[in-house]
């Protein structure tokens, strides 16, 4: 939920690209490693349930032990993503999931583990004079299911670790199928605790606690014998401080502030601004809503998928995503379609292009600032082409999947100094296996 | 807010309710209908870029699969 500039603060790492390495070979080790298990496993089992040509029936051997057949299944995913942007911004996103799924038990058991490694020079810390910047997050999440008929529970935990951030989370659900399954619905609820630091200080001595609390309740049903439909209201209650601890928000006089031109450079910024420069301040609290549907319909060699999502907040956010994703079947091995985005938003109540204050003495502030570029004014519209290639044996060739995703994004930013708008390129590649 | 979600649930209500026995799920057990997603590093920058958040997968999907 943070903006690009929140993907990290003010940080050096040295190694970051290694580390990044060593977690994606660690993880195809662990793939290669679970793959050679299963290999020995079946040449075993082959082994033990070859027929003995010398015996008879009348030999008083011992019965051969019976092998109870394994029902779970189990899948892995290795995905590399890779963006960049026109404000120099760039991130990897090396992640790894997995799933284990007993589907005659109804138990399941999922995991994730990524790792972000943002590098950046962000117009939104240009006017602190900051350097290039890089920085590495890790996040995890598990989740356990346990659905033996209708009823369903589900578990989950969450982290994120940055050297500045810190969130630990954790949740649960509960759902019902009813008619055949041909409608699910379904409750959650989740919490977690945020704690905002700065680089190089430790959190003892400067943090910031943001607790959060969301709920979420969906139903998901069976259209026709081709569709599927959801819907889903997200309900989400945040106390605490986000400000961000980096960002000098630059105050104008009230003539200054009028002439403030959409995508003011830094030089007329700097130049006309007043010497203070405050922080950041948001409101201590923030109540987040968001309506959300999709339509999932499979044509005869296609398959559309179509997602809505409207929000609002108590900051006055309001804002519509569109996504749209339609991918047709090129044979039994191989897969291709466009995918297009679209979000618009608009401010919260209390932004400014150029806020205005009273010089010292009387230093007389905005109660509420920003400049973060994601609470302003803005648009985005993506668009690019998905691929999949399917490995997997004759009667099941998506059991190994190849995928890779490519789109551009351009973004009009409305109502801010420094940019008007950003062009970035997102790369996604992933393999998943069902081992 | 509260006309917006009535209408919401009118409209996708109104694509109405047929019961599907599973025999007839062939083709919503399609592995596409339920992969090929966004993955990890993609929402991350989607949740970035955007100001509003939610939205997340629906407990079980429906299930037309089994």
């Amino acid at each position: 939920m943070r903006s690009v500039c929140r993907w990290g603060a003010i940080a050096k790492r040295p190694g970051v690209a290694r580390l990044a390495l060593a977690t994606l070979i660690a993880c195809a080790a662990i793939s290669w490693a679970i793959g050679d298990a299963r290999a020995e496993d079946e040449v075993s089992k082959g082994e033990t349930d070859k027929p003995d040509a010398g015996a008879t029936e009348t030999d008083a051997a011992p019965a051969k032990p019976v092998r109870l057949e394994d029902t779970a299944r189990k899948r892995a995913t290795l995905e590399t993503a890779a963006y960049t942007d026109s404000n120099n911004v760039s991130v990897l996103t090396p992640s790894v999931g997995f799933g284990i799924e007993n589907v005659a038990g109804g138990a399941a058991l999922r995991g994730s583990y990524l790792v972000d490694v943002v590098s950046a020079a962000s117009p939104d810390i240009v006017s602190t004079a900051s350097r290039r910047w890089s920085e590495v997050r890790q996040a995890g999440t598990l989740n356990a299911a346990y659905k033996p008929r209708d009823l369903g529970l589900n578990v989950a935990a969450s982290f994120s670790n940055e050297p500045d951030y810190l969130s630990y989370g954790g949740g649960g659900g509960i759902n019902h199928d009813f008619d055949e399954k041909n409608l699910t619905l379904s409750f959650g609820f989740g919490f977690s605790r945020d704690t905002i630091g700065r680089h190089g200080t430790p959190f003892s001595v400067f943090s910031r606690e943001v607790n959060r609390g969301s709920f979420q309740g969906g139903a998901a049903w069976v259209v026709n014998p081709s569709t599927l439909a959801s819907l889903s209201l997200d309900v989400v209650v945040e106390n605490g401080d986000q400000s961000k601890p980096y960002r000098y928000i630059p105050m104008f006089t009230p003539a200054d502030a009028a002439q403030a031109q959409r995508g003011a450079s830094l030089d007329w910024v700097t130049s006309h601004r007043l010497p203070e420069r405050p922080l950041e301040q948001l409101p201590l609290n923030r109540s987040r809503f968001a309506l959300s549907t999709r339509l999932a319909h499979r044509f005869e060699i296609s398959t559309l998928k179509l997602d809505e999502r409207v929000y609002l907040d108590s900051w006055g956010l309001f804002g519509s995503t569109s996504d749209a994703r339609w991918i047709f079947d090129v044979g039994k091995r191989f897969g291709i379609g466009p995918h297009g985005r679209f979000h618009v938003q608009n401010a919260v109540s209390f932004w400014q292009r150029a806020y205005v204050a009273t010089p010292a003495p009387l230093w007389n502030l905005p109660e509420f600032r920003t400049g973060d570029r994601e609470l302003g004014p803005l648009w985005t519209a993506t668009g690019g082409l998905a691929t999949a290639v399917y490995l997997g044996g004759s009667s099941e060739p998506s059991t190994w999947a190849l995928r890779l995703q490519v789109d551009g994004m351009y973004t009009s930013f409305l109502d801010d100094l420094y940019v008007t708008s950003r062009t970035g390129v997102i790369g996604t590649l992933s393999v998943e296996a069902e081992l | 807010m509260v006309k917006l979600i009535a209408v919401a649930l009118a409209l996708i209500f109104a694509v109405g309710c047929t019961h599907v026995a599973p025999y007839e799920r062939g083709r919503l057990a399609h592995p596409s209908m339920t992969t090929g997603g966004r993955g990890a590093g993609e929402s991350h920058v989607y949740a970035v870029h955007e100001g509003t958040t939610g939205g997340g997968e629906v407990a079980e999907s429906g299930c037309g699969c089994n």
